[in-house]
């Protein structure tokens, strides 16, 4: 899988846009790797997962979920996305339904920078890599559910749909007649579930603006106490300059209400083919699921009234644990026990003995509890720190790497693409596909498997790419009526 | 010099914290004797300083400061006129250490002080039944009491 | 257009009885409410009663994945080291909180809250399994179980015979999960946390206030990598269960924590891979949409409560007006109706400066407001906005408390908990999820376990635990 390295050549602004060579240096050889076991006395179980689990033999092996059928129904937000994700990838067959414009999702693009898009080859309309990123091995079908007809075509394609993702305000698709509550009866095996923000229902539920402006993440972050505890405290920089409750970069609501929608739809899936027969109807919300698992945030409040404090990259609970900055960048290092603390300290001492004299001879910070003290947090940082500022990523990370810390640079994402273990897995990979050609991609997390890995087969989807084929396949709606449909505005 | 001042006029040291000085200058007392440093920190270096200006006044006091030789005596943060307040701190009381409660914020037991008696049948076994009456009948005193008195609370 | 095969809700004939024909009729909020009947979940069936798991699990990450499937009905089995227990029940933040006894060896040690929610509704055994007297009632454990789930560094669970390669022998249908930081490769024997995937894997590098800005790389308050992955493995594993059923034979899954920090970065890694763009962190606007962002208010909500917490940081507002109305309504409101000329399409608006120029002029405007003052006249223009909530705000919701996603439970063993999870990672009409208890103490469970389904006589376990084999 190492290939040519070409070297790019800018001269202008128009020479940026020209694919990356990647990689930049081929991954690690299987020889190499195999030391690397054998340094451990694991070069048998070592070769023994890489035959039962290497990446390169996916396309081997048969789908876990082959046989499963998905509609994926919504439209700004990457909950339902992502859910319909982690199922194509294990090879459900995931549909996913737009309005004939189009999921606006599909215009996302960083900064308005329509030259980050990729052209739809047909069309020419400019597709965002956000959408393109998500859209792993589903379908396209546009069909327009405020006419009576697309409604129509949609139940078609319920009555034989095991899962629904969807992903619309409040009671939208009820009132339409297409609801849960509708297409149980004409399905009573579907299993059909909401994703939002906060609810469908109760107090505080989903809302849109006046003009019909849907919300999004990071509402959810926001309304779970998420961003209030995430960031540094103006006790370390200045509001306005870091000092602030910080969103996470990216929806990260979204994604985990996504994947536990997912397990709650396989649950469900499960329990219908193993007991009852029968589907039912789940909600998962943005707001909740990131609650679920917000440590024990809430708990504390319960427990004396704690309201929890930012803390910026330093953790509360452990110490060492935490990134501090140093010489080229940041550096995590991890470490709790005694066992692990002292050799963290013992490496950083042997560069900077004042380590030693300031902080293990301190009786204070003696007992692995006690540590996690706030003044203990702080002495202990700025000494590292102390130590960061003389020493790059590299250097930090072999250094504790030879007294078996965990310990990682923090990464940029080119550094990500480029990191060794990465390619090597990989874990980042590149595509050649059909519609936008050499993509590279983050690949399934669930891609390792002795029998039934996940895939990705394409990502990015023209819109509509598949009215075609689904509608003779599940609706037996013929070409001819399909452009009847098409003039009339119903797919 | 580095991201300590260790203040040789009274001997105590002055932890700089890494987010708030990587890049700053200015003026940073000292801990206990209240000596004013002017430093100026780059990348995490002490690019000029600390250099005493006696009789200034400082823009910032450290978080932490302890004294080595003298038993690690030390000032916690939010010590007054010494070492900055963390306003970021999860309430107004900050402990340290463990904060043992019989009840909740509602008002009911809950098991969250030491030491407990033991209760464990073979090999650590435990049943489903915290028997609080047997095991700690004060608490469960102080509970009828709160019952009475009506603290007890839903939420 | 007519399908034969397709049936037709007209057609179908009408309600059934009473009871249908009111809930076809109600409301949609009061039908769902009905159906999923937050409060009563008890008393439904579980997804996945019948299925049993082992897991040998520490930390969060490992152990989030097999409460999934334990809060889904599963019975679980988690197995802890004698007399110590996960390591992760010796954290608490800033070492305030814990729950006693950890054992009854040690009744001045307890259970720190940074263990809640990581493993609910299991049974715990203790088994110190590298010695060889373990071998025996650990593969007796593998045959009547459905799967297991570990977190040991890569080789060791071979070395002891139970890894895969051996398992697979004793139970076919066994499925086995591994989860760590990085599995096979040159890294394989890496360490693995949270927050290392979240350094590691560029989601840091994209969360936080940009370098011009001032800021640095911020940690998600929460171990979200952990938590976040785990799930993900809980995925795989209902996948793999749903394939046993047509095959009966189980798999291997090996995950690792750092690649699934990846996998959430959208854009990132297909941008650097076509056009060599490096993403980079954005603060608290929004990289895509614009306006999207928070915002800081010039006074709190709570100017004189003693607690920093409440009384300098509700300040902050979420602000959503993306679309050219909405956006054309906000700029009116903050008395900027030139800013609305000057960004007119959603593509101008969305640039870089003008995103800076936006926002502060949304800053200046709400510089001698509060909180709830912003978000009060924004929503009653019909524009969305929401403050910030901090963890008191969620535990007073009323929203969260209607819907069960924050509520007490009565915990058996350590009493009055207050639980924001299992039942808040969504609604089941059929087949709730749901939580018995949080955690019990180490080794609570070894007499059910070791003589009720094993079948040891009790003077064997007794023997096993003076020899802390248990
Ligand atoms: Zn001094």
């Amino acid at each position: 899988m190492a290939r040519e390295v070409k070297e790019v050549e800018i001269k202008s602004r128009a020479d940026t846009l020209k694919q990356r060579p990647w990689p930049a240096s081929p991954p690690p050889s299987r020889e190499e790797v195999a030391k690397v076991y054998a340094r451990r006395k694991a070069e048998e179980f070592g070769a023994w997962c890489e035959d039962n689990l290497w990446f390169h033999k996916r396309f081997d092996k048969p789908e876990a979920l082959q046989g499963v059928r998905v509609l994926e129904v919504g439209q700004w937000r990457l909950g339902n996305m992502f859910a319909g994700s982690l199922l194509a990838e294990l090879g459900a067959e995931v549909i996913k339904v737009e309005p004939p414009e189009g999921d606006p999702v599909r215009k996302y693009t960083p900064f308005g920078r329509e030259e980050y898009m990729l052209k739809d080859p047909e069309t020419g309309e400019p597709c965002g890599l956000e959408f393109i990123h998500e859209m792993r091995n589903k379908y396209s079908v546009t069909l327009n559910l405020e006419t009576p007809e697309g409604r129509k075509l949609y139940k078609g394609l319920a009555a034989r749909a095991d899962i629904i993702f969807e992903e619309y305000p409040p009671g939208y698709m009820d009132e339409l007649g297409i609801g849960y509550r509708q297409l149980s009866k004409i399905n009573p095996r579907l299993i059909y579930c909401w994703i939002g923000v906060l609810g469908q229902w109760g107090p505080e539920k989903d809302r849109v603006s006046k003009f019909g402006q849907w919300m999004l993440d990071p509402f959810a972050q926001a309304a779970c106490s998420f961003i209030h505890n995430t960031g540094y405290p103006d006790d370390f920089l200045p509001r306005g300059s870091g000092g602030d409750p910080t969103r996470s970069g990216v929806w990260l609501c979204d994604y985990v209400a996504g994947e536990q929608a997912a397990v709650n739809a396989l649950a469900a899936l499960y329990y219908r083919d193993e007991k009852s027969g029968r589907g039912q109807f789940i909600e998962v919300t943005g707001a909740e699921a990131m609650l679920d698992i917000l440590d024990f945030d809430i708990s504390w409040y319960g427990f004396n009234e704690s309201i929890k404090a930012r803390t910026g990259a330093w953790d509360p609970n452990l110490n060492q644990y935490a990134w501090n900055p140093c010489k080229d960048g940041y550096m995590m290092i991890g470490g709790q026990t005694d066992r692990l603390w002292y050799r963290i300290g013992m490496c950083i001492e042997r560069d900077l003995p004042q380590f030693g004299r300031l902080i293990h001879e301190d009786p204070l910070l003696k007992e692995m509890a006690a540590r996690n003290a706030l003044q203990a947090l702080t002495k202990t940082y700025t000494l590292t720190a102390m130590w960061l500022r003389e020493t790059n990523r590299v250097e930090a990370e072999e250094k504790l790497m030879e007294y078996e810390i965990a310990a990682g640079p923090l990464l940029y994402i080119d550094e990500t693409c480029e990191f060794p273990h990465f390619k090597y897995r990989p874990w980042i990979y590149s595509i050649e596909d059909e519609h936008y050609g050499t993509l590279l991609y983050a690949t399934a997390t669930t891609s390792f498997q002795q029998r039934t890995p996940a895939r990705v087969k394409w990502l990015g989807r023209p819109l509509g790419k598949d009215n075609g084929e689904i509608f003779i396949k599940y609706l037996g709606v013929g070409q001819r009526m399909q452009e009847v449909l098409k003039e009339k505005g119903v797919i | 010099m580095c991201d300590i001042i260790w203040c040789k006029k009274c001997n105590t040291v002055n932890y700089l914290d890494p987010y708030c000085f990587w890049n700053w200058e200015g003026k940073i007392n000292c801990a206990e004797c209240g000596e004013v440093y002017y430093i100026h920190m780059i990348q995490g270096h002490m690019y000029r300083g600390p250099e005493p200006r006696p009789g200034e006044k400082p823009d910032i006091m450290p978080l932490y400061a302890d004294k080595p030789l003298e038993g690690y005596k030390n000032y916690l943060p939010g010590t007054e006129g010494r070492t900055r307040p963390y306003n970021c701190t999860p309430r107004h009381i900050y402990l340290g250490h463990a904060d043992y409660r019989k009840f909740s914020i509602r008002n009911r037991p809950m098991r969250a002080w030491a030491p407990q008696p033991a209760a464990g049948g073979v090999a650590g076994a435990y049943g489903f039944y915290w028997d609080i009456k047997k095991l700690s009948p004060e608490v469960w005193e102080e509970y009828q009491e709160k019952i009475k008195k009506g603290e007890v609370r839903d939420w | 257009m007519t399908d034969p095969r397709e049936v037709r809700l007209e057609d179908l004939p009408g309600p059934k009885s009473r009871e249908e024909l009111e809930d076809m009729k109600a409301p949609y909020e009061e039908y769902c409410r009905k159906l999923f009947d937050v409060g009563n979940e008890y008393v439904k069936p579980a997804a996945l009663d019948g299925i049993r798991w082992m897991s040998c699990t520490m930390y969060i990450f490992t152990p989030h994945s097999v409460s999934n499937l334990a809060e889904l009905g599963a019975e679980v089995i988690k197995i802890e080291m004698p007399r110590m227990g996960d390591p992760m029940r010796h954290t608490s933040p800033f070492n305030e909180c814990y729950y006693y006894p950890l054992h009854d060896t040690r009744p001045k040690t307890g259970t720190g809250i940074g263990v809640l929610n990581a493993n609910v509704n299991e049974y715990y055994i203790t088994m110190d399994y590298h010695r060889e007297e373990a071998k025996e009632p650990f593969y007796r454990l593998v045959k009547m179980s459905d799967g297991l789930t570990e977190c040991y560094r890569p080789g060791t669970f071979d070395r002891w015979k139970q890894s895969y390669r051996y398992l697979q022998e004793i139970n076919p249908r066994f499925i086995y999960v591994w989860g760590g930081g990085f599995g096979y490769g040159p890294k394989a024997f890496g360490g693995s946390y949270d927050i290392l995937g979240q350094s590691h894997a560029g989601l840091a590098s994209i969360t936080g206030f940009h370098e011009d800005f001032g800021g640095h790389p911020v940690k998600h308050t929460n171990w979200c990598i952990d938590w976040y992955s785990g799930t993900q493995i809980t995925v795989a594993v209902l996948a793999a269960l749903y394939w046993r059923r047509k095959t009966g034979l189980g798999t291997m899954i090996e995950f690792s924590q750092v690649q699934a920090a990846t996998r959430c970065t959208g854009y990132a890694v297909p941008l650097y891979g076509r056009f060599g763009v490096v993403r980079q962190r954005w603060g608290n606007w929004d990289t895509q949409l614009c306006v999207h962002g928070i915002i800081l208010c010039g006074k709190s909500d709570y100017p004189d409560e003693k607690n920093p917490q409440l009384r300098n940081e509700a300040r902050y507002v979420m602000v959503s007006a993306f679309n050219d109305p909405d956006f054309k309504e906000l700029c009116n409101i903050i008395k900027r109706p030139d800013l609305y000329e000057k960004y007119k399409t959603h593509k101008q608006r969305v640039e870089a400066e003008a995103q800076v120029e936006i926002y502060r002029e949304i800053e200046k405007w709400a510089a001698d407001k509060s909180r709830s003052e912003v978000v009060r006249i924004l929503t009653d223009a019909g524009i969305l906005a929401a403050p910030v909530k901090n963890d008191k705000e969620v535990y007073d919701s009323e929203h969260f408390r209607q819907r069960g996603s924050v509520r007490w439970l009565d915990d058996p063993m350590m009493g009055d908990v207050l639980c924001h999870s299992s039942f808040s990672c969504g609604l089941l009409s059929e087949t709730p999820r749901r939580k018995f208890w949080d955690f019990r103490p180490v080794g609570a469970d070894n007499i059910k376990v070791y003589h009720e389904l094993l079948g040891y006589p009790m003077s064997t376990i007794k023997k096993w635990y003076e020899e802390n084999l248990i």
